[in-house]
């Protein structure tokens, strides 16, 4: 087909669109949007006639590379698991640059916001189409770099150049460890390979390195006194890749503070693009995942724990885009958790994460464009000052409570009845009990429930706080312009109904990726025992709908009918909200105790002891040249005679000397 | 013939009275005398040597070194004049201008 040779355009039209916008946006409309959008929309055609094709015959994975120096290469892969994420990517990229033409239509830097995000979208679709891990790297760089001019896009806000900094700093140790992966990868198929690669071999391609797996296993080391594989080694390192640009508990703390940017950027980055690049790594790479002793078991931990944390955060947020973030957070421990779960579940694992990735995607950048939307109308985030804007914003607000309800995971179980996210959360919730039953360890599955309450209970309170109600403040308000309601509208289908209309087939599809892989004999390898969905319990089965019912009605009464004083409970003096509300210290902990004390005053400690000794190599040299001059000052008398007689005392020695140097030889 | 070692310890001799000289006087004028005792010295040497090489070399030397010798008698004696002008004396332990 003639589809598969254009894949290449998929990552370049973006990036040509962000050059000829950096460079021409201003003297066109709207700063230029149209280029970036014409460029994404036949992106999204060419990803999505490609995806049709592999969903037609699996077999028609695209394989395209470019020889790159003597070992490496750079090449394009889409197979199903590329596939859909691109589909995905460039279908919702399109929606919020659509929407952004109405929501950015008063900034006056637009020709450089169009730009950018025309880099970010052409980054991520490099990063995913890649069939290497190097360029993989090298587009996960650029999708940190535009995620860090995005967050500081009104750089000229203290708080918004603040936060991309931390941005780029905090994902930056995960970058560090994704390298480090790579280079403890590469240096142990030179292992493999006794020092000698084979001619035309692209060791770091993804399909030679899963080749070399079970030669990988086999290297271990001594660690602490424990032996470690080197392959646990390699994928916790891209997993740490992953914790930082997913952010996944302990990295997630920029991720909440990337709201600085505008909205859009906020909804590019927590839907589409970044946040994602994480999740897809581990799934890229899940058979070395699943061949590694002990990963995946601690990426289920990391994700499950993130999934609840943040949550917890979620229901004390008074801005409505920071109850957004935390869900994100919250959400993407889901996905990490479900990859983990791989543990149990095998390369299900990675269909059942993608798929709730897929579908978080369109809900969650629902969720946040509603969010602009009203902010954009309203002029403020404050769900404190807020209340009864649904009369104002019929759409919006529509749209809003299906994100919500998508969000939150309302559908009957056992059917394929529901808003996508219950049927791709609910996946995960089953996966988990499974584990608990295979493997004894409840605590995924008991943090990933209480997660789903807590997501019900702080997206409800987020919709009875803003939309209903009366208002709490004059504020004005209007609906906002079709260029803003119609992707509103279009995002807000594929939240209800994607979920249900591909689900089945989507599974489906994304195992084709691993069809010619022996999972198995992977998971045997990595030591863990693979077992099938069984029978569960009906409460099992039921239950993360009677957690979302609960959540909606604790949110109904207390927001809505106030049947509970809030006030009584929000105060200062309630050491929970107290610890909830500042976001349990983190920011503390990170920027005083660990920023400041640790790093801020070990460095000015460092620099004091290394002060004091560049200052005594520096003055001691200075005294001593001065004190030599000093003494050889001594010797200048002025005294004519005093240099007479030097003169003879010298040439007396030296006849003296050459008597005695003749003498000898 | 007078043999050569005679003239060599005749230099030495005119060499080290001008040294002595030189090292102990205080006036100015005596120790730029002394100075031309000790090229005097070095030219009864250059004089002696080329006579007894039959090689005229040493004697067109010695007469380069009194012409030098000259030059700087007269380069020295205006140094001293303007010193004199400026301190009103000679005395050499007392100029210790050549210090910084």
């Amino acid at each position: 087909m003639a589809m598969e040779n254009l894949a290449f355009l998929i990552p370049l039209l973006p990036a040509l669109a962000f050059v000829l916008t950096f460079f021409l946006g201003k003297k066109l409309p709207s700063g230029g949007a149209i280029i970036p959008i014409v460029a994404i929309a036949i992106s999204c055609v060419i990803s999505l006639a490609i995806t049709v094709g592999l969903l037609q015959n699996p077999e028609n994975v695209v394989t395209q590379s470019v020889h790159w120096f003597a070992i490496l290469n750079l090449g394009i892969l889409i197979d199903p698991l590329a596939a859909v994420m691109l589909s995905m990517v460039t279908f919702v990229s399109l929606l919020i640059h659509i929407y952004a033409v109405g929501y950015m239509s008063h900034d006056p830097a637009k020709p450089r916001y169009f730009a950018e995000t025309a880099l970010f979208t052409a980054a991520m679709l490099g990063l995913i189409l890649s069939d290497n891990i190097l360029q993989l790297f090298i587009c996960w760089e650029l999708v940190g770099l535009s995620s860090y001019l995005l967050i500081g896009f009104w750089f000229h806000k203290p708080g918004a150049a603040s936060a991309a900094k931390k941005a780029f700093l905090t994902t930056r140790i995960g970058d560090v460890m994704f390298l480090a992966g790579i280079v403890l990868l590469f240096s142990d198929i030179f292992t493999v390979y006794n020092g000698i690669l084979p001619e035309g071999v692209y060791v770091l391609q993804f399909s030679e390195m899963f080749h070399l797996i079970p030669d990988l296993v086999a290297i271990n080391s001594t660690i602490l006194g424990m032996e470690v594989s080197h392959l646990t080694l390699v994928t916790l390192l891209f997993f740490g890749g992953a914790v930082g640009k997913s952010g996944q508990f302990p990295l997630h703390v920029w991720l909440p503070d990337a709201m600085e940017g505008p909205t859009t950027v906020s909804a590019l980055i927590h839907a589409a693009t970044m946040v994602t690049a994480g999740v897809y790594l581990v799934a890229r790479t899940f058979p070395m995942f699943l061949a590694a002793p002990h990963s995946l078991i601690i990426v289920a931990i990391v994700g499950a724990f993130t999934a609840l944390f943040a949550a917890t955060m979620g229901i004390v947020m008074n801005d409505l885009k920071r109850v957004l973030a935390y869900s994100t957070v919250s959400q993407l421990g889901y996905m990490v958790l479900g990859l983990g779960l791989g543990a149990v579940v095998g390369a299900e694992a990675v269909g059942i994460s993608m798929f709730h990735l897929i579908n978080h995607a369109f809900f969650k950048a629902l969720l946040f464009l509603c969010a602009g939307s009203v902010i954009h109308a309203v002029g403020t985030h404050d769900m404190r000052q807020l209340g009864g804007v649904g009369k104002v914003m019929p759409i919006t607000f529509a749209t809003m409570t299906a994100a919500a309800l998508a969000l939150a995971g309302f559908g009957i179980p056992g059917t394929s009845l529901g808003f996508s996210g219950f049927l791709s959360k609910d996946p995960i919730i089953e996966s988990a009990y499974l584990y608990a039953t295979e493997t004894g360890s409840w605590m995924p599955y008991l943090f990933a429930i209480t997660a789903a309450f807590l997501t019900s209970l702080y997206i409800f309170r987020l919709i009875f706080m803003t939309f209903t109600g009366k208002p709490r403040t004059d504020y004005g308000g209007h609906e906002s312009p079709s260029s803003m309601t119609v992707p509103l509208a279009i995002l807000a289908v594929f939240a209800v109904v994607f979920g249900a209309l591909t689900r089945t087939s989507f599974y489906h599809f994304i195992e084709e990726n691993f069809a010619h892989m022996d999972i198995e004999a992977l998971a045997e390898l990595g030591g863990y025992h693979l077992a099938h969905h069984g029978h569960e319990p009906l409460l099992v089965l039921w239950m993360p709908l009677i957690v979302a019912v609960a959540g909606l009605v604790i949110a109904y009464l207390i927001y809505n009918r106030r049947v509970v004083d809030m006030s009584s409970i929000v105060s200062r003096n309630n050491p929970v909200y107290k610890l909830l509300y500042n976001r349990y210290y983190q920011h503390q902990i990170f920027v005083e105790i660990f920023s400041i004390k640790i790093i801020y005053e070990g460095l000015a400690l460092a620099g004091f002891y290394s002060d004091k000794m560049l200052d005594w190599l520096v003055n001691g040299t200075s005294t001593l040249l001065i004190e030599a001059g000093d003494s050889l000052r001594k010797f200048q008398t002025g005294v004519i005679q005093h240099y007479a007689a030097a003169v003879v005392a010298g040439v007396g020695l030296l006849v003296v000397l050459i008597k005695l140097v003749m003498e000898v030889f | 013939m007078i043999p050569l070692n005679w003239y060599l310890g005749l230099s030495a001799i005119v060499f080290s009275i001008g040294l002595y000289g030189f090292m102990s006087h205080k006036s100015g004028i005596r120790m730029l005398m002394c100075v031309e005792l000790m090229l005097n010295s070095a030219n009864i040497n250059l004089v002696a040597f080329s006579s007894y090489n039959d090689d005229m070399t040493g004697q067109v030397f010695a007469l380069f070194s009194i012409a030098l010798a000259a030059a700087e008698a007269a380069v020295g004696f205006a140094i001293l004049m303007s010193i004199y002008r400026m301190r009103d004396m000679i005395n050499v332990d007392k100029l210790n201008i050549l210090r910084w």
